[in-house]
């Protein structure tokens, strides 16, 4: 695991600056937006990241309770922290882009509320954690917590359709009589794409470092326990 | 039912309901309707959803970069009488991304207008 953590930090690096400097010195302007336009290139690239994070959240909860692997409830946990980092990024470069397009940081339309009410619900999942002694009980209540959380992600997905919102509807996901359609040009596309792939190596670096630190905890744990006893 | 903003025609089909309420209105801003006045810092322009149905918008405070006709736009405020006079005036971004063919000289351009800012 140690070698694989390795890869993805060098590639997270790698990656990242390549993107940078592909989009601040080769891309051409948004004729609308201008400069501010590229902030979607760290805005778009998190919410992916995001959604992945609490993704595998939801399916190593589920896991978890049906085979009561200890394991499952660590990944579980390394990726709700992850994640809740990732939402808050969202939070905040989506408030900064919004400042300089819509002319406010923040409204209480339906993307921008479900949203925070992610980042809110997982701040109440390390609460619960916290607050919980027994590691098996904290694992069984995290667990279903983790679950009902992750219910809010399709909702977030689907506000711009759902109800009447400032945000704006998908760019990525746009489907024209029936096909896939992203609403933006080549040049400006391709560079998302590759920010939105190292932001997912990232977020697999993060994972797996937090995974590897949270193994080494519970086993330092184990062996107080066995001295102390 | 509540909705984060209502449509033109929502609101002048019931003005009683809707008059001297703070409400928000999301529209697109009409041709040849804005007047922004510079020296006043007033911006008046006539919203609408399908260039049939408008109401006149006034708004006192500076007019937003991304401002501009045909653009979406969530106004907040009261109506009074036939006039919609707003208190805030937010820009509704289309999820449209474009890039000018001639791009080295609309660079130039922009950088230019933001230093002369």
């Amino acid at each position: 695991m140690k070698r694989i953590i390795l890869y993805l930090e060098w590639g997270s690096i790698l990656g990242l600056l390549a993107c940078g400097l592909w989009i601040f010195l080769k891309l051409p302007l948004e004729t609308s937006q201008g400069f501010p336009q590229k902030i979607m290139y760290l805005h778009v690239p998190t919410f992916f990241s995001t959604y992945l994070a609490f993704f595998v959240v939801f399916t190593f909860s589920i896991a978890y309770l049906w085979k009561r692997e200890l394991v499952f409830d660590q990944i579980a946990k390394a990726s709700a922290e992850v994640g809740l980092v990732f939402c808050a990024l969202l939070l905040v470069t989506g408030a900064i882009w919004g400042r300089t397009t819509w002319g406010t940081y923040w409204v209480w339309d339906a993307r921008l509320t479900t949203t925070l009410l992610l980042f809110l619900i997982f701040l109440g999942y390390f609460l619960l954690r916290m607050s919980v002694n027994d590691r098996d009980k904290e694992a069984r209540l995290a667990s279903v917590l983790g679950i009902i959380g992750c219910l809010d992600i399709p909702i977030i997905h689907k506000s711009v359709q759902w109800w009447r919102t400032l945000h704006q509807p998908s760019t990525l996901f746009k489907v024209e009589s029936g096909a896939a359609k992203p609403s933006m040009p080549p040049e400006l596309l391709y560079p998302l794409i590759a920010s939105v792939v190292v932001m997912l190596i990232f977020y697999l670096y993060l994972l797996l470092l937090r995974l590897q630190t949270e193994k080494r905890r519970e086993t330092l744990n184990e062996l107080l326990a066995e001295i102390q006893n | 039912m509540t909705v984060f903003f209502y449509t033109p025609a929502e609101v002048l089909a019931s003005p009683d309901e809707f008059e001297n309420k703070t409400i928000r209105i999301g529209a697109l801003v009409q041709k040849d309707s804005v007047e922004w006045d510079a020296q006043a810092i007033e911006l008046s322009f006539k919203i609408t959803e399908d260039s049939k149905i408008f109401i006149p918008v006034f708004y006192a405070g500076v007019k937003p970069d991304l401002f501009r006709e045909g653009q979406g736009v969530v106004v907040e405020g009261k109506m009074k009488g036939e006039l919609f006079v707003a208190g805030q005036l937010l820009v509704k971004h289309s999820e449209e991304y474009t890039v000018e063919t001639d791009n080295k000289k609309s660079k130039e351009d922009y950088y230019r207008s933001i230093q002369a800012q």
